[in-house]
């Protein structure tokens, strides 16, 4: 869950204080943010709210991630959803439900709709990497807040590259957390912000521990992930990552 | 006495006049015909895609037009489809729930729009249910039924009898989780809704995506498209009453609308000009006949009438002759469009083309008194607009001069 969502988001947790280098480059404080945030394997808890105008809904999660692109995200509570889960595997995107006891991979028309009822997407959780692979990044401003030095990165997607967005804007700050993402349309107009409410510290590392994303068409919108615990770098068996422990977990 | 001044000198060259009768007459027959075929064609069109899934008309849950989600929802769609049925005009509402999921089959899986529907009021409302290619449509007995477009049973890979796997949001936010069986394909011929709509009992899917009672959309019958629209008002009060909005066809099919639109703007550049030329050459008689007179305007100028009295039995000339032509003109169109509208218009051109934009093989022209009137009406006052240039020129006559011809 957190690499899953939270690469999406970017939001990143650097291991050891923050280098005092000067005015590092876009692409270095972004890779860097991006490294420092991936540890080779993680496990977290996270509690997901989904608000709405006439109703709120709070879910349970525990997630893995190995390496770059594997995660699986599996939901505990409210008891009407615990069981359901979500497994990426590369490119790939499959989920269960224990009600139908069925794995269906997902259909590529439907990686743009909403996950979980929440206000991300199945792209959100999928395509992780593309901030780094398929966008081109500029400084674009540097300021102080609270202490810290933050730097603010406008990302626009490379030619030809598979991106919905017109541009992304990124507030990282010197310890390697993002504080704020936001997502423009072709129009150039910001269609949704995701914010780090809270940062705190989980297993030693400084981290957004409270991130809210917010569709900006539609007011009273949003979706909050509080991550709980956090381990990292403690390993994953490889039995985690595969179709039947999505199915019949393990553990 | 000036009419009748004006009728003896229209016979005084009876060819002239009988000639330009003529061309008034085609004329006006022709517009007469040409706008009832047009508005016959666009209202079987309107009708006949409209029938497919629309419906006549919609009311649906405020928002749900700018965010279709299950969110925006009718809360009691029972009580509110009895008054809309209540309404003159209106002879079936039917209520929908419209949800989005993955629909799978064993590795198969492709997004679909799942509509919950009530069958026995949906086929009064839908042709879906008379074009079911396998299996049947659905029965207010069902249950776990569904029937889907014969696209989607393809790339599903399933037949009549297999299950489906639905799988989506409920509007609460949790996991809309059921499995359910073929019990018919379709084929409405629409590629954009055989490949993405699968239908399925009201109250299941009411169920599976947490509506409690509620429903989306309420879609609306009628014994015709014209009959619904007539309607539009008592529905729009009702609409207003209840929180909810009316969708009139326009509204529900606003690229069918557009099309109808344009193709009414560029046959009106063609009705334009033929009723200008026409006009024209009924000017261009008179003002010959005119400037024939002129001797004779002189003698009824020296014999003490004014010279707005002959102008004004110039003008009466022409008018009696743009009202006679068009009077036969809308007799005699309005005579062929009937017989036609009774017979029906075949086309030599392959029905399953047609059937792509709506269009019935067989087209009926619809005579109606706007049809009727317009081109004609028209055609007399662009003839009463361009017959102030020949008054004109005889308000200018002098006696004397006239009299020598000039």
């Amino acid at each position: 869950m957190r690499r899953l969502l939270l690469s999406a988001l970017a939001a990143l947790a650097a291991a050891g204080p923050a280098l005092a280098a000067p005015a590092p480059n876009a692409d270095q404080i972004l890779q860097r943010a991006f490294d420092n945030y991936r540890a080779k394997t993680s496990q977290t808890t996270v509690a997901m709210t989904i608000h709405r105008p006439t109703w709120e809904r709070r879910m349970g999660v525990t997630s893995w991630t190995r390496g770059e692109t594997d995660a699986l995200v599996r939901f505990t509570a409210p008891p009407a959803d615990a069981g359901n889960a979500t497994l990426k595997l590369g490119n790939d995107t499959w989920v269960y439900n224990p009600k139908l006891n069925q794995v269906i991979k997902l259909p590529a028309s439907m990686m743009s709709q909403s996950w979980m009822g929440s206000d991300f997407s199945y792209n959100d959780l999928s395509k992780s990497e593309d901030l780094l692979t398929s966008y081109t990044h500029r400084l674009i401003a540097t300021e102080q807040a609270g202490g810290h030095t933050v730097w603010t990165i406008e990302s626009t997607p490379k030619p030809g590259a598979p991106i919905v967005w017109g541009k992304v804007t990124i507030k990282i700050r010197d310890d390697s957390v993002i504080l704020e993402e936001t997502f423009f349309d072709q129009d150039m107009r910001p269609a949704r912000r995701m914010t780090a409410d809270k940062v705190g510290v989980i297993a030693g590392r400084p981290y957004p521990v409270s991130l809210t994303m917010q569709p900006l068409d539609k007011p009273g919108q949003w979706t909050r992930v509080e991550t709980q615990a956090g381990r990292f770098d403690a390993g994953a068996p490889a039995y985690l990552f595969t179709l039947s422990n999505l199915q019949n977990p393990r553990s | 006495m000036l009419a009748a001044l004006a009728w003896r000198n229209l016979w005084r060259r009876p060819q002239r006049t009988l000639l330009s009768l003529l061309s008034v007459t085609l004329v006006s027959g022709l517009l007469v015909f040409v706008l009832s075929f047009q508005d016959g064609v666009y209202g079987q069109m309107k009708q006949t895609t409209l029938r497919i899934f629309d419906g006549y008309a919609e009311l649906q849950a405020s928002g749900y037009a700018d965010d279709p989600t299950l969110d925006h929802a009718i809360a009691a769609p029972d009580e509110l489809a009895r008054q809309a049925q209540a309404v003159p005009g209106v002879s079936v509402a039917a209520p929908r729930v419209n949800g989005f999921a993955i629909l799978a089959s064993g590795p198969r899986s492709y997004a679909a729009v799942v509509v919950g529907v009530d069958p026995a009021r949906e086929a009064r409302i839908s042709s879906i249910a008379t074009t079911i290619r396998d299996g049947r449509y659905l029965t207010p007995s069902d249950t776990d039924a569904a029937v889907l477009g014969d696209l989607l049973a393809k790339n599903l890979g399933v037949r009549v009898g297999d299950k489906v796997t639905v799988l989506g949001s409920a509007r609460d936010g949790s996991v809309a989780a059921d499995v359910l069986t073929v019990a018919g394909i379709y084929h409405s011929g629409i590629p954009d809704l055989d490949r993405t709509i699968l239908e399925m009992p009201l109250a299941r899917a009411q169920a599976t995506f947490q509506m409690q009672d509620a429903a989306n959309t309420i879609a609306l019958g009628g014994p015709s498209l014209a009959a619904v629209n007539h309607a539009l008002p008592g529905l729009d009060a009702l609409a207003r009453r209840s929180g909810v909005t009316l969708m009139d066809w326009r509204a529900l099919e606003p690229a069918m609308r557009a099309a109808i639109d344009l193709k009414y703007a560029a046959s009106m550049l063609f009705y334009v000009s033929l009723v200008l030329v026409v006009a024209f050459i009924i000017l261009n008689t008179l003002l010959m006949s005119v400037l024939e007179r002129t001797r004779e305007f002189g003698t009824l100028l020296a014999l003490g009438m004014r010279p707005g009295q002959i102008g004004a039995m110039v003008w009466i000339e022409l008018i009696a002759l743009a009202l006679i032509g068009c009077a036969t003109g809308i007799a005699i169109g309005g005579a062929a469009t009937l017989w036609l509208q009774a017979t029906g218009i075949v086309f030599p051109i392959d029905p399953k083309l047609l059937a792509q934009f709506g269009v019935p093989s067989r087209l009926y022209p619809n005579l109606s008194l706007m049809s009727a009137l317009a081109g004609p009406g028209a055609l007399v006052a662009a003839i009463a607009i361009g017959g102030l240039l020949p008054f004109a020129r005889v308000l200018r006559l002098t006696p004397a001069l006239a009299m020598r011809g000039g």
